[in-house]
């Protein structure tokens, strides 16, 4: 079962619920795919066992073989070869990796390099549990590459918490791929609303069903309350806004570590969320 | 008049950058204003601009199937790097990215690009200028055009408009919509947390702007949190040649002034000027 835990933006809460489910819920496995920013092992203080370079393909050209005929370019959708009269220049920064230059290449100048574009680190969190997290080189285009191989690496048959990039771009996509069900975290404010109404649209359209936790309770006002009933969403948990556990996030530390009530509180929600997605299943 | 903008960036969402940009925004005369959040546009809620123009974006191509044309060879799907289209054949909308291999490839031409709509942009008047944003359509991902066409559509309107200042919700993260959000801008402002992962992100944001950047400089937001994270971010940020402009206490009154949908330094002004708010106006508008 692959559960995977989003929001409509980053600060939500996405990596405290998931982070915090994962030490509760000894047999998780968590990956945190948000490779751009990737929060979670900080939390986690995993012992790194196993790195793995991501790479991605770039074309070069081979001037001595280039006729200069610019079908290269005229082809390329995302501009990223020049080609003037008495040469061609790749832009390995813009390039997809889609391979239609080389494609079309009549003279079989081009060919494909390979660049690094982040890291795979695996290994155990310092609450024993495994744990897989990606990190996008910084001046990096696009992290989806490293996402999906995230994916790929997860084994199916046990229980995985994603946490996910924030919105609804590619990099979320991606991160949803194989996902059987899905929890959105809010807060209560108009921010709030109006962010997680993207995912909830983009979840729908991806036919994954999904419930809500509200983090950050009390906070703000009810508009996330009026909408989840209006669109008949379910809410899985409430989190309250506490000093102590943004001090405790503050300095790397996770809720369920400061009492045995916030150890509840995450079961609780666990439970919730476990309940809803058999629901969702068997209907 | 060159048309100075100001971005105002976060390495990761929910540091309060657009608690922030909205709170500069009355305070930059004849300023135009952008959200270039378009992942999560969320300036207007404050801001609350009439609409004057809304028009479609169409930032990318999707390749589609003529069923009837088809024969079933296979070629596109064995040459599509992106895992976009299964054996069926049947292309997936939202890994599809638009290269056009399938279609060149393709003997029987069964295949073609058609534009689709990524997103939607809206031109309005706020009352402290004009303002721009957009909206992806979920799952998009050509975000960093729509980002740039958010962006030069705000300085254009500046420029025929004689605007001093182009203020601009940048995009949160470190990849391409950022990039795009503060290529060549003339000053970056970093708002940032003071917590383990606000350093760790802001480590990177930095990075990023000094590659693609002038000026930055560092805003702490809710420091009281940590003192401890704080002065580290402060000694990150001096170290990387930028500097700290303000540290803004956490306080619920802040984000009640939110929730009322009230500009936070319009509403709480005593807690921005205790938090440097003269000398962070001042430097951001020195020449």
């Amino acid at each position: 079962m692959k559960i995977t835990i989003l929001s409509g933006k980053g600060g939500t809460g996405k990596t405290t619920v998931s982070n915090n489910l994962a030490v509760l819920v000894k047999e998780s496995f968590l990956i945190d795919c948000d490779v751009e920013e990737p929060n979670s092992h900080i939390f986690m203080a995993p012992e790194i066992t196993e790195e793995e370079e991501i790479r991605t393909g770039y074309p070069v050209v081979d001037e001595d073989k280039c006729i200069h005929c610019r079908k290269c370019a005229d082809f390329c959708h995302y501009n990223a070869i020049i080609a003037g009269a008495a040469a061609t220049m790749p832009l390995k920064d813009l390039c997809h990796d889609c391979g239609g230059c080389q494609l079309v290449c009549p003279a079989g100048a081009i060919s494909y390099e390979k660049k690094g574009i982040g890291t795979i680190f695996s290994g155990t969190s310092r609450f024993g549990s495994r744990f897989l997290y990606g990190q996008l080189y910084t001046g990096e285009l696009s992290g989806v590459k490293i996402i999906n191989r995230l994916n790929e690496k997860m084994s199916h048959s046990d229980l995985v918490l994603v946490d996910s990039p924030p919105g609804t771009s590619c990099s979320t996509v991606a991160a949803l791929e194989g996902s059987d069900y899905a929890v959105i975290v809010t807060e209560p404010t108009p921010f709030g609303v109006s962010d997680m109404k993207m995912v909830v649209e983009m979840l729908k359209e991806m036919n994954i069903p999904f419930s809500v936790v509200v983090n950050k309770a009390g906070l703000g006002d009810n508009e996330v309350y009026e909408y989840c009933s209006e669109e008949n969403l379910t809410i899985t948990g409430e989190i309250p806004f506490e000093r102590i556990v943004a001090e405790a996030y503050a300095s790397g530390k996770l809720a369920v570590e400061i009492s045995e009530e916030h150890k509840s509180l995450y079961r609780n929600l666990w439970l919730n969320i476990q309940k809803e997605a058999e629901r969702s299943h068997e209907s | 008049m060159k048309v100075k903008e100001i971005v105002v960036i976060s390495g990761k969402g929910g540091t309060g950058k657009t608690t922030f940009t909205a709170s500069l925004a009355p305070f930059l005369k004849d300023v135009v204003i952008a959200d270039c959040d378009v992942d999560a546009p969320d300036l207007h809620i404050l801001l609350n601009p009439r609409i004057e123009e809304e028009s479609i974006f169409s930032g990318s191509a999707k390749a589609r199937i003529d069923e009837d044309l088809c024969t079933r060879c296979n070629l596109c799907a064995e040459h599509c790097r992106f895992g976009a289209i299964d054996k069926t054949p049947r292309i997936n909308p939202m890994k599809c990215e638009g290269c056009g291999v399938c279609e060149y490839i393709c003997p029987a031409d069964a295949i073609t690009l058609k534009d689709v709509t990524t997103g939607k942009v809206y031109k309005g008047i706020t009352e402290y200028g004009p303002m721009v944003h957009a909206r992806l359509v979920p799952g998009e991902e050509t975000s960093g055009k729509l980002v740039s066409r958010v962006r030069n559509e705000a300085k254009k309107r500046a420029e025929s408009e004689e605007k001093p200042y182009v203020l601009i919700d940048g995009s949160p993260g470190i990849g391409c919509n950022v990039i795009s959000s503060i290529t060549g801008a003339s000053t970056v402002v970093i708002v940032t947390e003071p917590t383990l992962s606000g350093l760790h992100d802001l480590k990177r944001v930095l990075e990023v702007a000094a590659r693609f950047s002038g000026k930055a400089y560092v805003v702490i937001n809710k420091y009281d949190l940590s003192r401890e994270m704080s002065e580290k971010i402060e000694i990150e940020a001096e170290k990387s040649g930028a500097p700290v402009l303000m540290k803004l206490p956490f306080d619920k009154k802040i984000v009640q002034a939110v929730t009322g949908k009230k500009i936070p330094s319009l509403a709480e002004e005593e807690l921005f000027l205790s938090a440097g708010w003269k000398n962070l106006l001042k430097t951001l508008t020195a020449e």
